[in-house]
């Protein structure tokens, strides 16, 4: 049988359902310590001095560590990306804050004892002096002038300005029909795994060898970073990565509390454990999303685009050494999107504020993007009295314009955009829908309908940058007996990619899944590779296995052309036979070729290399590090796609929006496990649903986290997210060996766009445009009333 | 501060000496090592460490495990028949993709089997509602949705049969 393409169920869900799976937190080890975090009450306020004499004194205290003793023994955290080759600022972070702290949340000391309690309790009696410095919350005013600096030596809070230029933006608002232009704030989210972050370390006093168990995504990277930082021998670090309950983007490394807890492992000789509070992940685990975006449109009365200006201003918060920030280059880096604006001037400002600092997360950027041009779509439709689709379609481009080259110098590598949107209209039958809507709406009901347009490209590449890169690697090796290992430089945080690598080492190899172990997430065992982001562990991950896989399976071939007395091009592999094309009854088996190689090395196997083991890289071709002329590079090597169209029903009295039906084309290319990429699609969009609705952080004026627990900080459950449908388009990426894209963000971009525009539908009358997310009742109700809907403000 | 507290786990009973501050799931954890009881939040919000407290589920996340002296307690690790098989709830999750990263999916399986034990034909709308206490961030709920309307099915299905 063929696997790819096949719903494959997980090959470790059975040992998860049983609760056997091993994440971070269980992980327990003789003489094991727990540490605590002691975090700044305070968004900007320098250190004056931090008195840990009453911390010590506490029963079961093994250590306390400052700021200062950190740092003094361990070195700045490296960053993710080269700041210089992105053309952005950066500054030194240690693993804990010393002289001053810029956000409330920040870590200054930390606490190590025989159980969490003492930890905790010792935590709370650490004594510090703050100075309070004047706070910076709103990227807006920290641009103005004498704004207070979060980095005094940087001039200004701007860690990156960027501008993406196409055609001649003026000459196209003066040759225009219509102008018109508009605002959008998205609101700070973010990913909230429910599994928290955690790690274990362990170090052996008389080797040196440092174990480091961590809910991460990228196990070798985060070795590279821990030996830079803790000054020790990469090769004597071993990280590895247990079950991981979820990631999204926001386990890339490194986070602060990695090196700290490895220093004090090392320091003691004795295994330290730290496992993240919940209010501790939404308070320093790293956010996203929050920005400022503003748009002019110059477009023809048809509702052809003619130019766009966009201007990004990103509130990144506290500067840090996580890949964060870089969201919002790629914001700018995606406008505009799906679609073919001849006349494009795109700017870009990333600010720093008192919050938390940003890290990735599932969407990095690309969704506000694609929300922003479905805002901008909506816009121009409601102006120019087009319908929302048709300015959709007139403005696409075109799959014979493949590969495509957008303003940014971004090369996009396939896509239908225009089948997708059809097919999709065709589910959720558009044409019925005034029908629907009016029907609704004698009953006293308001339902409106809306369009999103995702855009999500995957397996990021920059330069410079030990992390992200467009390669990945997989070593497949074929046992005595002929059962399959499988390892993989990248790793599954929780989605399932070790079914897909099997699924591709199968196919390959021409065996039964059963046959082949994939083993993952760990440095001293898999060959080094990037680890999972980007949606990249299929695309770049997958590719290097079937890479590896092919040519074991070449190697095989020989053997058993000779076995069979054929020639090795006659030879077919399936069903685990190597058998002659056209014959099968003339065959031998998988098995018997294992045997041969490993035991008869001198003999039936003498014309191949002894053992079947192979390490592959794959490099995706589709990158371009050269910049041109004007600046510009290719990051992304892959383009998903999705169109969504989705009906909401909104009550006018309280506000709130339900979603009656939710329909999605998406286009990851060539799909290797539908069952699984659905999943991730409905979780995806789940996300999505909950950006569009209800996930908030708050800050108020000082910088304080208002909505630091899930009572607060609201997920979507399954009562708000409706049964979903969803189908696959597949249009293969010409630049992978079996066509695929990746699907890891997909999903969470649709539902932003498509709820917006569905909410504003139900009531035309009323021409709402929404600026500011989430669409919580209260926004909806207040938009209603100050639009005029009866009832009042009362 | 520590008590002896007599609890009834998974149809053993255990005596421990346990600090006065120590919740329900972190007992369970740190000291029987009972580690498919998860913590995602606590604040009781996440349902991740839902446990069966005398038959019924709550999240021992937010219950002080010296409070609940002399009760019966069923984990995760208590559903199936031994250590190499599943329950029907399991395998339903298993076989329908009902989970992603699995961080969720005891504390979901434990309230499905309390659904399914009320109701053994409950509608999409009820299943929805019966899980609406637990998160899940990966799976956007739909194969869950579907893994337990699969395991009603299956669960009626082998009564019928009386097996």
């Amino acid at each position: 049988m063929r696997y790819v393409g096949a719903r494959i169920p997980s090959l470790i869900h059975r040992q998860l359902a049983a609760g056997r799976g091993q994440y971070v937190a269980d992980i327990y080890l003789d003489g094991m310590l727990h540490l605590a975090v002691s975090r700044s009450p305070y968004a900007h306020a320098r250190i004056v001095r931090i008195d840990t004499t009453a911390a010590r004194r506490e029963p079961g205290v093994v250590d306390v560590v400052t700021g200062e003793e950190l740092r003094e023994k361990t070195r700045p955290i490296p960053q993710v990306f080269d700041p210089q080759s992105m053309g952005a600022k950066a500054v030194d972070t240690y693993a804990l804050a010393a002289e001053r702290v810029r956000y409330a949340g920040e870590g200054i000391a930390a606490v190590i004892a025989e159980d969490k309690y003492a930890a905790c309790r010792a935590a709370e009696r650490i004594e510090v002096e703050y100075e309070e410095l004047p706070v910076v919350v709103d990227p807006v005013q920290a641009m103005a002038a004498g704004a207070q600096l979060l980095e005094p030596s940087w001039g200004d809070n701007v860690l990156l300005a960027q501008k993406f230029n196409a055609g001649n933006v003026d000459a196209a608002f003066q040759e225009a029909d219509g102008r018109l232009s508009g605002e959008l704030r998205t609101q700070r989210y973010t990913a909230a795994p429910l599994e928290p972050r955690g790690y274990v370390a362990a170090s052996d006093p008389f080797t040196g060898e440092l174990t480091f168990w961590a809910s991460t995504q990228s196990p070798h990277p985060l070795r590279v970073f821990l030996a830079e930082t803790l000054g020790l021998p990469e090769a004597s670090i071993r990280v590895i990565q247990p079950r991981v309950g979820g990631a999204f983007g926001e386990k890339i490394p490194m986070f602060q509390e990695e090196p700290l807890v490895a220093y004090l492992a090392s320091k003691h000789g004795r295994p330290v454990k730290w496992i993240e509070e919940r209010s501790e992940n939404l308070l320093a685990g790293g956010h996203a999303r929050e920005m400022f975006l503003t748009y002019e449109v110059a477009y023809k009365t048809d509702g052809r685009i003619l130019g766009l200006r966009a201007r990004v201003v990103a509130d990144v918060g506290a500067p840090s050494a996580l890949c964060g920030w870089a969201m919002s280059y790629v914001t700018a880096y995606c406008i505009p999107t799906v679609y073919k604006i001849p006349n494009c001037h795109v700017e870009l400002f990333s600010v720093v504020t008192n919050k938390c600092p940003w890290n990735a997360y599932r969407g990095f950027g690309k969704e506000t993007a694609s929300f922003l041009m479905d805002r901008i779509i909506d816009h121009v439709a409601s102006e120019s009295g087009q319908d929302r689709t048709e300015v959709r379609l007139r403005n696409f481009i075109q799959p014979h314009e493949f590969p495509y080259s957008q303003v940014s110098g971004a090369v996009i590598d396939s896509g239908d955009y225009p089948k997708a949107l059809r097919r999709v209209l065709e589910m959720i039958d558009y044409q019925a829908f005034p029908k629907v809507q009016a029907e609704a709406r004698r009953e006293g009901r308001h339902l409106g309908i809306g369009f999103g347009q995702e855009l999500t490209p995957e397996g990021c590449s920059v330069p410079n940058s030990t992390l992200v890169s467009g390669y990945d690697a997989a070593t497949v090796r074929v046992s005595p007996s002929g059962t399959v290992s499988v390892l993989t430089g990248v790793t599954s945080p929780g989605t399932g990619n070790e079914t897909a690598m099997a699924q591709i080492a199968a196919d390959a190899l021409g065996i039964d899944i059963a046959d082949v172990r994939v083993v993952q997430g760990d440095t001293e065992i898999c060959p080094f590779g990037l680890g999972n982001y980007s949606s990249r562990s299929v695309i770049i991950g997958g590719s290097a296995v079937h890479v590896a896989a092919t040519e074991i399976r070449e190697k095989m071939a020989k053997v058993a052309a000779k076995h069979l007395e054929v020639a090795p091009e006659d030879i077919d592999v399936r069903d685990g036979r190597f058998s002659l094309r056209g014959a099968p009854t003339r065959f031998v088996s998988f098995q018997k070729i294992a045997d041969l190689v490993y035991r008869h090395a001198y003999e039936d196997a003498r014309e191949v290399e002894p053992g079947l083991e192979v390490t592959r890289y794959f490099r995706h071709p589709n990158v371009y590090h050269q910049p041109e002329l004007d600046g510009r590079f290719s990051a992304y090597p892959s383009w998903p796609n999705q169109a969504v169209a989705c009906i909401v029903e909104v009550d006018p009295d309280t506000g709130v929006v339900k979603i009656l039906r939710y329909c999605a084309v998406h286009d990851s290319g060539i799909v290797v496990n539908p069952l699984m990429a659905e999943g991730n699609l409905h979780g995806g969009t789940a996300q999505g649903i909950g950006g569009a609705l209800f996930e908030e952080l708050v800050y108020d004026e000082i910088g304080q986290l208002t909505t630091g627990t899930f009572l607060d900080y609201t997920l979507p459950t399954a009562v708000e997210v409706p049964h979903l449908e969803v189908e696959h388009q597949e249009t293969p990426s010409p630049f992978t060996p079996l066509g695929t894209k990746g699907v890891g963000e997909s999903g969470v971009t649709g539902p932003l766009g498509a709820i917006c525009g569905a909410v504003e539908n139900a009531f035309p009358e009323l021409k709402l445009r929404f600026t500011a997310m989430p669409l919580t009742p209260q926004r909806v109700w207040r938009a209603l009333r100050a639009a005029g809907y009866p009832g009042g403000v009362s | 501060m520590k008590i002896l507290t007599q609890l009834m786990v998974n149809g053993q009973r255990r005596r421990l000496e346990l600090d006065t501050r120590a919740v329900l799931a972190n007992v369970l954890r740190d000291e029987l090592r009972l580690t498919g009881t998860h913590v995602g939040c606590g604040t009781g919000s996440c349902g991740a460490c839902t446990v069966f407290l005398d038959g019924k589920t709550v999240k021992s996340c937010s219950i002080l495990a010296v409070d609940v002296d002399g009760c019966e307690v069923t984990t995760i690790e208590g559903l199936a028949q031994n250590r190499h098989t599943l329950h029907p709830i399991q395998e339903a999750f298993a076989a329908h993709h009902g989970m992603q990263c699995g961080y969720c999916t005891p504390g979901m399986i434990l309230a499905a089997l309390q659904l399914l034990s009320e109701n053994p034909d409950p509608s999409e709308n009820e299943i929805r509602h019966a899980i609406a206490g637990n998160l899940c961030r990966c799976t956007g709920y739909q194969f869950i949705v579907e893994s337990i309307a699969a395991a009603a099915k299956a669960l009626r299905e082998s009564r019928r049969n009386g097996s």
